[in-house]
Order: C-alpha cells, then sequence, then structure tokens
C-alpha cells in the first residue's frame, strides 16, 4: 500500500505553548487512522495543519506527496474536512450546500450534488433548509460536503460528537463505506468509535504522539485488552 | 468563480433572513412615510426643508445604506464564528474570493434598497401633486454608489475586526452619527460651531449633500462633495479588504 500522509518532524507552537511537538507518522492510502487523546492533545491542531488552516512552526507533512509548507493550494484540493462543529450554512436547503461546495471546488454543481444525494439518501430532505434537519443530518450532510469534492484524504474531527446512538451508528456505517475507497484521518473521543472504524490509532498526550498501532499491536504493548483500558494506561502512564 | 459561488450563497443567505426586509427595505420606506407625514405637518413658517419630499428621499436613500453596513457587519461577523469558514478556509478559496462574495449581493440589497426608496418618495410626491423629476433621481441614485461602497466596506471592516456581538453596537454608533451629523434629520447648516465642523470632517454629510443636488442642491458644492464620497468610499473599501485579509492570513497561521 502507497504512503497517502507522511509527517516529519511536524510542530506547531502558540507563543509559549507548544501544541504538538514533532510529529512523526505515516499514514497508508485507503487506512481508516484515529487519533485518539484527550483535550489539548493536539489531534485538532495537527489536523489543521494538514489541511492548510495552520500553519505548522517546524517541520512538514506530504500529502499523496505534495508538501503542506510548499504546495498548500495543491494540498487543499487532495484533502477536505468535515470539522467538529457541523460545517453547513444554515439558511441554504441540503441540495443547494452540496452544490455551493461543489462550486467551491469548481465541480460541475447540479450532477455531483444529485450524486451526494443519491448516495447519502438525501433525496427525502435534499429541500429543505439545513438548520430545520436533526443534528445526525447536519453532521452527515457536512461529512458529504466534504465529500463531494472527491478527496484523497478525508479529516473527520469528531464526527460523532453529540449525536444520539442511532445516529453515531448510521454515521459510522457511512464512514465504513469509505474504508480501503479514500485515507481518512479521525479524531475522536469515543474509544468505541476509534476500534470499531480504524485500521490503526494513534494516541497523542500533550503534543507528543506516545504509539500508533493496531489494535493488536496496542494490545500487546499495553497487556490490556479493551481500548478503553489501554488509552487510560497509556495517559496515565505519561502524567 | 469561486467568488461567485460564495456570492450566491450570501445572496441566499440574505433573502431568506427576514431581517433583511426589516432592516434594509421596510425602515427606511416607513421613515419616508412618517417625515413626509411630519412635513405636512409642520407649518410653513418653521421653515423646516429636511423633510420635503425632494430633500428627504435622497437623505432616507442614504440612510438607508447604513442598515446595509450593519447586515454586512452582522453576515460577515456571523460567518466568521460559525465551522462553515471554517470548512471554506480549507478550501482554495483566496482572500479577494470572500471579499467579492461579500461585497456583490450587499451592493445588490443596497442598489435594491435605493430603488424602493426612490419609488416610495415618487409615489408620495404624486400623492402631494408635485412629482420629483424621474432623470434627477436616477443621478440622485447613481451619487449614492460611492457611500454604497462606503457602507459595504465599514460593515466589512467591523464584521471582520470585532465579534458578532460587538459588530451591530458599532454599527449603531455609525448609524446614529450619520443620522444626527448627516443633515438627515436637521439642517447641520443651521446649527454651525463644532456640530458643523465635525459634519463637514465626516464623508456623511457630504454623501447626503450629494445625493440631494440633483433634486434642488447647490451645485457649488458638488465637487467638493464628490470628492469626498469618492475618496471615503475607495479608501474605506480598501481598508476593509486589507482588514478582511489580515485576519484570514491570522486565522490561518
Amino acid at each position: 500500500m502507497n504512503t497517502a500522509i507522511r509527517i516529519k518532524n511536524l510542530r506547531k507552537e502558540f507563543g509559549a505553548k507548544t501544541a504538538v511537538k514533532g510529529l512523526n507518522l505515516e499514514v497508508r492510502e485507503g487506512e481508516i487512522f484515529a487519533f485518539l487523546g484527550v483535550n489539548g492533545a493536539g489531534k485538532t491542531t495537527t489536523i489543521r495543519m494538514l489541511t492548510g488552516l495552520s500553519v505548522p512552526t517546524a517541520g512538514d507533512a506530504e500529502i499523496m506527496g505534495h508538501s503542506i509548507t510548499k504546495e498548500p493550494d495543491t494540498v487543499k484540493i487532495l484533502g477536505n474536512i468535515s470539522p467538529q462543529e457541523t460545517a453547513v450554512a444554515p439558511n441554504l436547503t441540503v441540495k443547494e450546500n452540496l452544490e455551493f461546495i461543489a462550486g467551491i471546488y469548481g465541480f460541475d454543481r447540479a450532477k455531483t450534488a444529485e450524486e451526494m444525494i443519491a448516495r447519502f439518501g438525501f433525496d427525502e430532505i435534499r429541500n429543505e433548509k439545513v438548520k430545520t434537519l436533526s443534528g445526525g443530518w447536519q453532521r452527515k450532510l457536512s461529512i458529504a460536503m466534504a465529500l463531494i469534492t472527491e478527496p484523497k484524504v478525508l479529516y473527520l474531527d469528531e464526527p460523532t460528537l453529540g449525536l444520539d446512538v442511532l445516529a453515531r451508528r448510521e454515521l459510522w456505517h457511512v464512514i465504513e463505506t469509505l474504508h480501503h475507497k479514500i485515507t481518512i484521518i479521525l479524531t475522536t473521543h469515543y474509544m468505541e468509535e476509534a476500534e470499531e472504524l480504524s485500521d490503526r490509532i494513534a494516541i497523542m498526550v500533550r503534543g507528543d504522539l506516545i504509539c500508533a498501532g493496531t489494535m493488536e499491536e496496542l494490545r500487546r504493548q499495553t497487556g490490556k485488552e479493551k481500548l478503553e483500558d489501554i488509552f487510560v494506561s497509556i495517559v496515565e502512564g505519561i502524567r | 468563480m469561486k467568488s461567485t459561488v460564495f456570492a450566491a450563497r450570501t445572496g441566499k443567505e440574505i433573502r431568506r433572513d427576514p431581517l433583511s426586509y426589516i432592516l434594509c427595505l421596510g425602515f427606511p420606506i416607513m421613515m419616508l412615510l412618517i417625515m413626509s407625514i411630519v412635513d405636512s405637518s409642520l407649518p410653513p413658517e418653521a421653515e423646516v426643508t429636511v423633510f420635503h419630499i425632494r430633500s428627504l428621499a435622497p437623505a432616507i436613500a442614504y440612510f438607508g445604506l447604513t442598515f446595509v453596513m450593519l447586515f454586512t457587519a452582522i453576515q460577515v461577523s456571523k460567518d466568521r464564528t460559525t465551522a462553515l469558514l471554517l470548512r471554506l478556509y480549507a478550501s482554495p478559496m483566496r482572500a479577494a474570493d470572500y471579499v467579492v462574495g461579500y461585497t456583490l449581493p450587499m451592493c445588490v440589497l443596497g442598489l435594491a434598497q435605493m430603488a424602493a426608496c426612490f419609488l416610495a418618495a415618487f409615489l408620495v410626491s404624486l400623492c402631494q401633486g408635485d412629482p420629483l423629476s424621474i432623470p434627477a433621481m436616477l443621478l440622485s441614485y447613481l451619487l449614492l454608489i460611492p457611500s454604497l461602497f462606503l457602507f459595504v466596506g465599514v460593515g466589512m471592516l467591523f464584521g471582520t475586526a470585532v465579534s458578532e456581538k460587538s459588530a451591530p453596537g458599532l454599527c449603531s454608533i455609525i448609524i446614529s452619527a450619520v443620522g444626527m451629523i448627516g443633515g438627515i434629520w436637521m439642517d447641520v447648516n443651521t446649527i454651525g460651531g463644532i456640530i458643523r465642523k465635525t459634519a463637514e470632517m465626516l464623508p456623511f454629510y457630504h454623501g447626503v449633500r450629494l445625493a440631494r443636488l440633483p433634486l434642488g442642491g447647490a451645485m457649488d458644492t458638488l465637487p467638493a462633495d464628490l470628492l469626498c464620497a469618492l475618496v471615503s468610499g475607495v479608501l474605506c473599501y480598501i481598508l476593509a479588504v486589507t482588514v478582511f485579509t489580515a485576519r484570514m492570513k491570522k486565522d490561518i497561521s
């Protein structure tokens, strides 16, 4: 499998505070890769740097072979993000939101929007204003808006945060359908989500990448069975 | 292309917000009608001319632009608080695309508002038996365009520089200033002193006087007022674009 993301000594400082401390990592094409960590661990900052939303203080990363520091415009076309908060235009309909993002990226608006409506089952709500939809539908739309640009890498920053269990399961299903088709970087606080969806999991603590591997590798490393226990033992060990 | 897509989205957001109809269309027309009633109630010996329809129509059209400023500030500051802007920052959109994307629909809103205001004023003047000259109204309309850019620029500036809560407050200060020292509700010339000096230092008084000119103002003020409206409009708009670009760079630094 080819490397989709190669991160080299990536570092981000905000004044005296170091949010990400020289991150080194490789993510393979088609992989679902989860970042776990408590608040302030540096997960979102890492994603922000990889998507061009934040400039690294030092280091670099390559997305499909393109540097985030030297080729930010190319990198922005290769990836797309579904941010932590639902990133939709509330007064626009579902169809208009999809057309809007497709238009921004220079795609055939009507055609690509119709494709996403069919793919995500938005037909019944296509003409409804997004602000009237449930949180689950809005989050699903937010992911569809990220996928409409046909990214090679999709960044999902806490995609199921605040959703009820049914809406969360439905989104998991959506993410699973993308497995091996595109590379997905996922941040989450839900251990079962990371365990269910990811090929590999990385644990970050205070800006440092402490470990990364498959569930089996993490189990062997810590001697724990459940991801929650693995996570707690690693994070507590650092503290 | 990206800018027009963004402009179309902003336009839809405006059209679907009832506040835009209330603030940008309803309020100026209501003020025009109320002040026309006030004018008809004033005795001629009071010699108050600011409420005569030929003086009132361009002044209210100018005053209405302050609500376009308010609406611009609200839209820009509101967008800044949403994750949608984060998504767009991660897209290939550049600062110029955002600026054009906000300016185009706000200008359309301002032009529609001015047209509605002059149309209402024409109907009022017809009822009064002294219809306003259509070419004069058209010229006044054109002379208001630099001021439209001034207020869209100020709105964008406030919407970019301060928070969603503070932006409307700052706009209220400008709205009050325009009403008081712009010569809309009172003749600044009859007051004099520091009020008049302040009025002459700011672009509002000149912008109102310029808009009134085709409908019966004094031609000798044309060059100075036109220059003031053009320079203030261009400068303020450039400042807004500069601040927006700097803010965007800061947001993604």
